[in-house]
């Protein structure tokens, strides 16, 4: 009896193991080499078909929730989406953007964008086809407005589309796009197109479009790779478009695989179990280098920064003060932290715009630091120890302030100096740290940063539609309240001239006068010390030697994949 | 024995009940799911207010568990996001064997955990078949030879083993068995995955990367379980029934394996038997670390995100598989001691 069971445990496991050897199929690896070994016997799809392919492994630390443009903004969505998806216009190294849907980008002086700036008109090359040869149209830019907007689709996000009115197409070259005011970020619109001859008859058949197998499954495409599988929590491969309507791709299969650890992302990265990882921590790059593998960091927009929070009704009282702002500013040495945790790989950040040098002028340099500057600013505001307590006091209130952000190892670090060195010149900061999910809950569900909880907080943040500058959570409008819980401004700041500021670049069109107000915001935000930069937060690649021709734009990141290529 | 089964079955339903409510009300206090939607970027004010009504979050609590437990087919819902009813609901419930849709992924929820459930038995599967192995072996053998310079060594050993964290012995038996020994021209192990691209998923590829995750997985319980044998085997070599059957000249192999091991087992099976429900939960760090697509990934990733209708379902499936094998372990109990009954 006994044996029997033991053998049926055995029998089990092996079935089990075959199973799921046979769930799915796979490709990829280091470098083009041979198929594998006849030995081997294959379960999955493809492999051994061919006597030699390209094949190169990636790994994502996060995994992609879908491969929908509409359903996820996510950013291993979005870079993912570049492999098997298009953009109207795409951005190079430099974050320039160059027509790649279009025939040209639309401009006051080529006749794109109309005088009063409320019509838009693309040009779509006519040589431009999805993977399975149907051409890509006015239509489906139609319809991937259409479906992004209609209430029916549960999308993550209905932003920038939402700005559009209604859109013409006299023609199958031609999308005409009609604005109520002039919407200044409209280069944030066509992230990724969705195939109007595949799904349109998918949302008639069941009203909506969050079911579709498409969302998942992304049969046809129009980027230089095809989705070919993709199994949760273990990997996705995507195979050359052999279809695809620019050069076609040197690599003949991108082999992504989720790997939620940094630690072992290193670990895969060294031993050749993988050529290219994203999203490293500074913490990683010495022994990536050590390894002989490249580091590679592109401005994408982002620095990590300290948000004040100057509330009449929920603030510490000192942080109204401006002079006790720039008093923190000097207080903390940014530049000595980067130095020593961030390794030198990043700068202290200026400005909110660090990373849009022409937005970015005059640039804005950092407060110095400066503790006796700082202790004096403090003194002359009123702040002094009167109790001898080592924290500094006004009016029988103890100068103690709370700094909030998420768990990220990298922030505690930057907490505990920030406390050390504030503790310094009297200032007693307490550390919190929550989950995202819990840091981030809105006003109504009692999250932290919306409930007026935090003097300080902090996250990494870019310009909304980076690279286009556009903020809006400054706006008086945003603080949320009662009747309006999930208001973004959760620094409770109404600053009318920075209010008027926002508002008006986020209806300039013409770079030149949007770039004048913009400056105005800068030169605001650095003087009111609303916002200070603690590190650029560029994306940090590690490309291994065996990747040739590689280059990342902080916008679309694989704007040159197709000159990607393998050495042997 | 029957009529047991279906009492203690029958038990299990306001258990399970009253275990669903207690965790849905703490996972619907976690965060707020729509915060992370947007990634890096902060999700918009617009629609974080559209997305809660679409998704039925504006619903007060009893009414969301209400829908999760028994469905919204019998009333409209707001499928828009307009604040209006306008559809019939089609979710059916849990109870009608439909644990909703990822608010992530948007993925059935049994689709998710079904995609996961494999992976995870055989790596969890394996590392409880080489813990208990071992551990007997190591067990019985210390207890033989007990304070010997063996013995004393293999307890110092094991309570290195015991002590160490889990992410450490990861890390650490990636970093000599996979990196180092490649660097050394040594066979080597694979660091992360369950197979290597270039060769495909085949069998023999699942079991070479199961290798440093089944090792890690296996020497805290291994640890464990083997002092716990050591104990249960002396205490069983010490009564009068084995020392009856010594006396009778019965030959040493036959006492120990045949006498004393079958009743030092019963203490172990209890420990098997309720470790068992949880090896569907997974490993979470483990999975995390060898990038095993598993149960405790899955976990991991959508409780972090405030997923709960893949949490509860992962939660309630453990649950269950609690009850069931406890049950089970009762059974089991009797087969391996006939004086046990339950009637």
């Amino acid at each position: 009896m006994k044996r029997n069971l033991s053998l049926l445990c055995s029998v089990l496991m092996m079935a089990a193991i075959m199973l799921t050897a046979c769930g799915g199929g796979g490709g990829g690896g280091g470098a083009a080499t041979p198929a594998a070994s006849e030995s081997d016997s294959k379960t999955g799809s493809e492999y051994g078909s061919a006597a030699e392919k390209k094949v190169a492994t990636f790994i994502w630390v996060q995994e992609f929730t879908t491969l929908s443009p509409l359903y996820s903004t996510g950013w291993f969505t979005s870079i993912t989406r570049q492999f098997w998806n298009c953009w109207a216009w795409q951005y190079d190294e430099n974050n320039k953007p160059y027509p790649y849907l279009v025939t040209e980008i639309p401009s006051f002086e080529n006749g794109g964008i109309s005088e009063d700036g409320l019509v838009i008109t693309l040009h779509l090359r006519d040589d431009i086809k999805w993977s399975d040869g149907e051409p890509i149209t006015s239509d489906d830019f139609k319809f991937t407005w259409e479906m992004t907007i209609d209430p029916k689709n549960v999308v993550s996000s209905t932003y920038p589309y939402d700005n559009v009115v209604s859109i013409d197409t006299p023609d199958a070259q031609t999308v005409v796009m009609n604005f109520e005011t002039p919407f200044a970020p409209w280069q944030s619109l066509w992230q990724g197109m969705v195939p109007a001859h595949i799904l349109r008859p998918v949302f008639e058949a069941d009203g909506t479009l969050d079911n579709a197998e498409w969302n998942n499954n992304p049969s046809v495409g129009c980027g230089p790779y095809n989705f070919a599988e993709w199994e949760s929590g273990s990997f996705a491969r995507f195979v050359r478009n052999d279809n695809f309507f620019n050069a076609p791709a040197k690599i003949d299969e991108i082999f992504i695989r989720f790997v939620p650890d940094d630690a072992s992302q290193t670990a895969a990265l060294v031993a050749g179990d993988a050529l290219l990882g994203a999203f490293i921590p500074y913490s990683e790059a010495a022994k990536l280098k050590d390894a002989g593998i490249t580091i590679m960091t592109q401005p994408s927009g982002y620095n990590e920064g300290l948000f004040f929070q100057v509330s009449e009704e929920f603030s510490h009282p000192a942080m109204l003060d401006v002079n006790v702002r720039k008093a923190i500013a000097m207080s903390i040495d940014f530049d000595s932290f980067n130095q020593d945790v961030n390794l030198g790989l990043v700068q202290t950040p200026g400005s909110f715009w660090d990373s849009l040098p022409f937005y970015n002028d005059p640039a804005m340099e950092p407060y110095p630091y400066d503790p006796e500057a700082a202790k004096k600013l403090l003194d002359e505001a009123g702040w002094v120890d009167s109790n001898g307590d080592g924290t500094r006091d006004k009016e029988g209130v103890e100068f103690v302030i709370q700094h909030g952000t998420t768990t990220r190892d990298v922030r505690q670090e930057f907490q505990a100096v920030a406390q050390q060195q504030l503790a310094e010149v009297g200032i007693k900061l307490e550390i919190l740290n929550y989950d995202s999910d819990i840091f981030w809950g809105t006003y109504a569900d009692g999250g932290p940063t919306y409930t007026g909880e935090l003097d300080l907080q902090e996250w990494s943040d870019a310009p909304y539609g980076f690279p286009d500058p556009d903020v809006y959570y400054w706006l008086c409008s945003e603080m949320p309240n009662n009747d309006y819980p999930s208001g973004s401004n959760s620094f409770f700041l109404c600053d009318e001239e920075l209010d008027a500021l926002v508002q008006l670049q986020s209806t300039q069109l013409d770079p030149a006068e949007r770039q004048k107000t913009i400056s105005q915001i800068n030169q605001i935000f650095h003087d009111k010390v609303y916002w200070l930069g603690i590190w650029q937060d560029p994306d940090v690649w590690a490309v291994s030697p065996k990747l040739t021709g590689v280059k990342f734009s902080g916008v679309t990141p694989f704007f040159n994949i197709t000159e990607w290529d393998l050495t042997q | 024995m029957f009529r047991y089964v279906i009492k203690r079955l029958l038990e299990g339903i306001p258990l399970l009940f009253f275990i669903s409510l207690i965790l849905f009300l703490l996972m619907m206090n976690v965060g707020d799911p729509i915060a992370t939607m947007g990634g890096r970027t902060i999700t918009r004010p617009e629609d974080r207010e559209r997305l809660k009504r679409q998704l039925g979050l504006d619903k007060p609590i009893i009414v969301q568990y209400a829908y999760w437990l028994a469905g919204n087919d019998w009333t409209t819902v707001d499928v828009d996001g307009d604040g209006v009813p306008d559809k019939q609901g089609t979710r059916k419930g849990i109870l009608r064997g439909d644990f909703g849709t990822s608010l992530v992924t948007k993925k059935p929820v049994t689709e998710l955990v079904g995609e996961r459930i494999p992976n995870t038995l055989i790596l969890m599967v394996a590392a409880e078949v080489v813990t208990i192995l071992f551990a007997m072996l190591l067990g019985i053998y210390s207890a033989l030879r007990q304070y010997s310079a063996m013995d004393n060594f293999m307890t110092t050993l094991l309570f290195v083993a015991y002590s160490m964290p889990i992410f450490f012995v990861s890390l650490a038996s990636m970093y000599v068995f996979a990196i180092l020994f490649k660097r050394w021209g040594l066979p080597y192990l694979p660091t992360v995955g369950m197979f290597d691209p270039q060769v495909g998923k085949t069998a023999s590829q699942i079991l070479s990367h199961m290798v440093l995750p089944v090792f890690t997985l296996s020497v805290p319980y291994f640890a464990a379980y083997s002092r716990y044998i050591r104990g249960t085997m002396l205490e069983v070599m010490n009564q009068d029934y084995v020392r009856t059957a010594k006396s009778k000249g019965l030959p040493r192999r036959q006492v120990v394996y045949i006498h004393a091991l079958k009743n030092a087992a019963m203490p172990i099976v209890t420990v098997v038997g309720l470790d068992l429900p949880f090896l569907l939960g997974g490993a979470v760090v483990t999975e995390r670390i060898f990038a095993w697509p598993g149960m405790g990934r899955l976990f991991f990733d959508h409780v972090s995100r405030s997923d709960l209708p893949v949490v509860m379902g992962i939660l309630m499936l453990v649950a269950v598989a609690v009850v069931l094998f406890q049950i089970l372990t009762d059974v089991f109990y009797a087969w391996l001691d006939p004086r046990i009954r339950y009637d």
